[in-house]
């Protein structure tokens, strides 16, 4: 990833900063969620309705809860990506740019670890939340 | 639009200066475009993203009123099973569906492929089309087998 390796290659300038490679990963990470939003769209579709009891029940097949996992970090990734354009757009003052990237990105962290938080200990049928924090 | 991409003579204030000191030209704002099919799709698919994004939070929630459970869980259902819960995400759903098709037209765009004006105005229109259809037969299914009602 060092910027001043080389200026050009094949002909062809190397761009000074990252973002080829962020646009790279942005169409990665759409076309794996492809097939994933399908299925979670399916999944969705399942689990409505079913209230605690069905939604415990999905939980438990690790598939399940496997895919959900896999499926909220790349979509988290994907929207962390996604954002980052906009503001890149409509953001101009430096400062302000930083800061605001700083903010979503320290949000989509937080929706991650929570996500995975959640869903490990609802694929271990793990008892209601706060059991295991003092209660 | 007769601009040219000399930022000496900008007259349009697209220009902007980069961290690496260099003027950059900026995508044209909203305001700017006349209406037509593909400019629509574009600005919907970055609608539909912001409205995501708040989805994300949605989706979160579930999982921790899940991990929280049975009476949060109830709770969470209240809340998101009323006709305002229920709108809201029929728009979820509507804006999942609609960035899935937008997101695959934008992938046969990058590949090089659908780009003269003409393909690109069918794409986009199968890519609005599709997603409501995807949406409103996913609800279509939700109702007649009594997963949700009003």
């Amino acid at each position: 990833m060092s910027r001043v390796a080389k200026a050009y290659r094949k002909g062809v300038k190397v761009s000074e900063r990252h973002g080829a490679g962020e646009w790279t990963a942005e169409r990665l990470s759409s076309l794996i969620l492809v097939p994933l939003s399908l299925w979670g769209l399916w999944s969705a579709a399942t689990v409505s309705g079913g209230g605690y009891d069905g939604a415990f029940a999905w939980f438990a097949s690790p598939l399940n809860s496997g895919l959900l996992i896999v499926t909220l970090l790349i979509s988290l990734w994907h929207m962390n990506l996604g954002l980052k354009v906009i503001v890149d757009d409509y953001l101009h003052k430096p400062a302000t740019r930083t800061t605001v990237l700083g903010l979503i990105a320290l949000i989509c962290i937080v929706l991650a670890a929570a996500s995975v938080f959640f869903i490990v200990r609802l694929a271990l049928g793990s008892a209601p939340l706060p059991a295991g924090f003092g209660a | 639009m007769s601009s040219s991409n000399d930022p000496t003579d900008d007259q349009t204030g697209r220009f902007v200066p980069q961290p690496n000191g260099r003027p950059r030209p900026l995508s044209p704002h909203l305001q700017v475009w006349r209406f037509h099919a593909t400019m629509a799709g574009s600005i919907l698919n970055r609608a539909a993203a912001g409205a995501l994004s708040f989805g994300a939070i949605f989706i979160v929630a579930w999982l921790g009123a899940a991990a929280f459970g049975p009476d949060a869980y109830a709770s969470y259902v209240a809340v998101m099973g009323s006709p305002l819960g229920l709108l809201v995400w029929f728009g979820l759903t509507l804006a999942a569906a609609y960035h899935l098709t937008a997101g695959i037209r934008h992938l046969v765009w990058d590949a090089g492929a659908g780009l003269t004006p003409k393909s690109a105005t069918t794409l986009t229109w199968i890519s609005i089309v599709a997603a409501l259809i995807i949406a409103l037969a996913f609800w279509a299914f939700l109702f007649a087998t009594g997963r949700v009602s009003l």
